[in-house]
């Protein structure tokens, strides 16, 4: 009986990871099928050719848009966590005027949808003449207030006599961060990284609207543009597209899964 | 090695004093250790010699020094922390290292310092294991050895020992009075366990409420308290108290309280203005028990009568708690006959032995 049940269970959650994971791999493989096999269920294509990316590649500068998303989404992830963390330090570490002010204002962000900004924020990016700009990809970006908030509380956790240790032992405060608090806190960093990278590579709305020039746009912009333009021509193409969009993601998350498991399933435990 | 001066140190944290006016010499090469109970101010004191908080009013020097504004990694102390303060990702040889690279110590000096420290202190076979590898003992040790490698002015301890079992603490106390000897570096040692303070102090500070009870040897602090709160916290098990109030006859005075009547020695009792309240003080080491017997307290001291009313065998002694009128007095015995619950007995009280508070709580003494 009890084994019947342990079946059943294996045979549930066989059918749930199917259901995840076969619109990926139909899309992985769709874009390997020429264009008459594309709608079929298939996972494997009868007539397998690199036609898809062939001809994506020829259309639009999708090279330049991966190396865009990559410069972009790069430097914004390594931003945020460099002055996210020396935010987060000064806030759970350092007594200064206004440090009550700063969490409350740090946390008031966060109740501020960003599509309440855009507009605003738009407005100062074209003020600043940055249209069509890296800047305007990148600056908006540098700081973010969820980075800040997670990693401050991760820092409270860590005792604060570690930190008095460290100064007597002549460390200074940045030194304390970066050799004493970033190995410490790999878990949140890496949650925090994979999220920003995520975030940025995957934000359509905000490059579309201060970037015109095909060569500054990143990949999503540029797939979106490309498939919402009718450049694509066919499904196969689209989906080459949005799996050159996909991949780095994956790759990301294979990368830090460890600290990422751990930091979700540490969640929910006390220290 | 020089030594650590207070001069009139004052810490407070917007309107509440956690410091008053402390003002002390330790002298070079000493173990002082300051005891007291939480929020006392102990630790705000060892924090403020390290650096680790400012000081609100006053100057600490190490030998001529005044090291009040100096920045923690400027003033050449070390300090042990209560949890240790290990760096967890670091193997013991890093972590015991990490200062003096900081310092830009030459490497093979390094490398001398660890392999001395680590010598001494018996962790030569765990230099290449992370904190998380060790027992807390161990992990003790390296704290230590972290210490000790600073060739520091000064040693700050910081309830170094609270963290372990009563086994190991006492070895490690053993230890670290031993390791201090030999190194001869002024040490400060912070704790709230009256038994370290006894067994490691080369001089025990008691303070209360950020303020000096009493300063001086262990054992001076144990016969002669200044106050009752010093009488109270030294020693173990605590002093015994009975609040009463002194009456004067034709040999001196005596003490009386519910159930209670003992003489006392002359020159004490004409220390004190009659009819004042009082609290009597004996240790429980102090107090005799005897079989009852009719005989009253005819000297000065005398016998009481009470009913044993809880026994607490500790193996090579006992406590006995026996009620005497309304108060309970702890009587400590390391005789093999115990007497049993429910059963009378006499307390034998040695006059001598007796000490006596004012109602502010400063010792009456005879001279």
């Amino acid at each position: 009986m009890r084994r019947l049940a342990k079946v059943g269970l294996y045979v549930l959650l066989v059918g749930a990871a199917v259901t995840f994971i076969y619109p990926f791999l139909w899309m992985a493989s769709s874009t390997l099928k020429p264009p008459m096999e594309v709608g079929s269920l298939a996972l494997w294509p009868a007539h397998p050719t690199l036609e898809n990316y062939r001809i994506m590649w020829g259309r639009a500068p999708f090279g330049r848009a991966l190396l865009n998303s990559m410069l972009v989404a790069g430097t914004v992830t390594a931003s945020v966590l460099v002055f996210g963390s020396v935010t987060a330090y000064a806030m759970a570490r350092l007594t200064f005027p206004g440090r009550r002010m700063l969490n409350l204002a740090t946390m008031a962000v966060l109740l501020v949808p960003g599509q309440l900004t855009l507009i605003p924020l738009y407005t100062l990016v074209v003020q600043l003449g940055w249209i069509d700009s890296y800047a305007a990809l990148i600056v908006p970006y540098l700081f973010n207030a969820t980075a800040i908030l997670m990693l401050r509380q991760f820092f409270l956790q860590i005792p604060q006599s570690l930190v008095d240790s460290a100064r007597m032992d002549g460390m200074s405060e940045l030194r304390i961060l970066f050799t004493i608090f970033w190995p410490l806190a790999k878990p949140a960093l890496a949650i925090v990284a994979i999220f920003t990278f995520m975030g940025s590579w995957n934000e359509v709305l905000w490059p579309l609207l201060v970037v015109r020039d095909q060569h500054l746009m990143t990949l999503p912009q540029l797939l979106t543009v490309f498939s919402l333009g009718g450049g694509a021509g066919t499904l196969g193409v689209s989906l080459a597209a949005a799996m050159v969009l996909v991949v780095p993601v994956v790759l990301a998350y294979a990368f830090l899964q460890r600290y990422f498991i751990e930091s979700m399933a540490g969640a929910g435990v006390k220290g | 090695m020089p030594g650590v001066s207070f001069e009139h140190v004052t810490k407070r944290f917007g309107d509440v004093t956690i410091v008053e006016e402390f003002d002390l010499e330790v002298a070079d090469g000493e173990l002082l250790v300051l005891v007291g109970g939480s929020g006392s101010g102990k630790s705000t004191i060892l924090r403020m010699v390290a650096g680790l908080e400012s000081v609100s009013s006053g100057i600490i020097r190490i030998g001529e020094r005044d090291i009040t504004p100096l920045a923690p990694r400027d003033r050449d102390v070390a300090m042990v922390f209560q949890d240790y303060a290990l760096y967890p990702h670091l193997t013991v040889r890093e972590n015991l290292s990490l200062g003096l690279r900081l310092r830009r110590v030459a490497k093979p000096d390094v490398a001398r310092r660890v392999a001395w420290a680590s010598e001494m202190l018996g962790i030569a076979a765990l230099l290449e294991r992370r904190p998380k590898e060790l027992s807390g003992g161990q992990r003790q040790r390296v704290a230590m050895g972290r210490a000790m490698v600073r060739e520091p002015l000064a040693f700050l301890f910081d309830e170094p020992l609270s963290n372990l079992d009563a086994g190991l603490r006492a070895q490690m106390r053993i230890e670290i009075g031993s390791l201090q000897r030999r190194l001869r570096t002024t040490t400060i040692y912070v704790t709230h366990d009256q038994v370290e303070a006894m067994t490691l102090g080369d001089r025990i500070v008691v303070l209360s409420e950020g303020r000096i009870q009493q300063v001086g040897a262990p054992i001076d602090l144990y016969r002669a308290p200044a106050n009752r709160f010093v009488a109270g916290f030294i020693g173990s098990p605590p002093m015994n108290f009975i609040g009463g109030r002194l009456e004067g006859d034709g040999d001196g005075g005596r003490f009386v309280a519910d159930g209670v009547s003992l003489g006392l020695p002359r020159a004490l009792a004409a220390a004190t203005p009659a009819t004042s309240p009082v609290a009597l003080g004996i240790r429980p080491e102090d107090l005799r028990l005897e079989a009852p017997t009719d005989a009253g307290g005819d000297a000065a001291g005398g016998r009481l009568a009470g009913r044993v009313v809880l026994v607490e065998r500790l193996g090579g002694s006992s406590h006995v708690h026996v009620d005497v009128g309304t108060h309970r007095l702890l009587v400590a015995v390391t005789d093999e006959r115990v007497p049993s619950v429910g059963q009378t007995v006499d307390l034998m009280v040695p006059a001598p032995k007796i000490h006596l508070f004012a109602a502010d709580g400063r010792v009456v003494s005879a001279d």
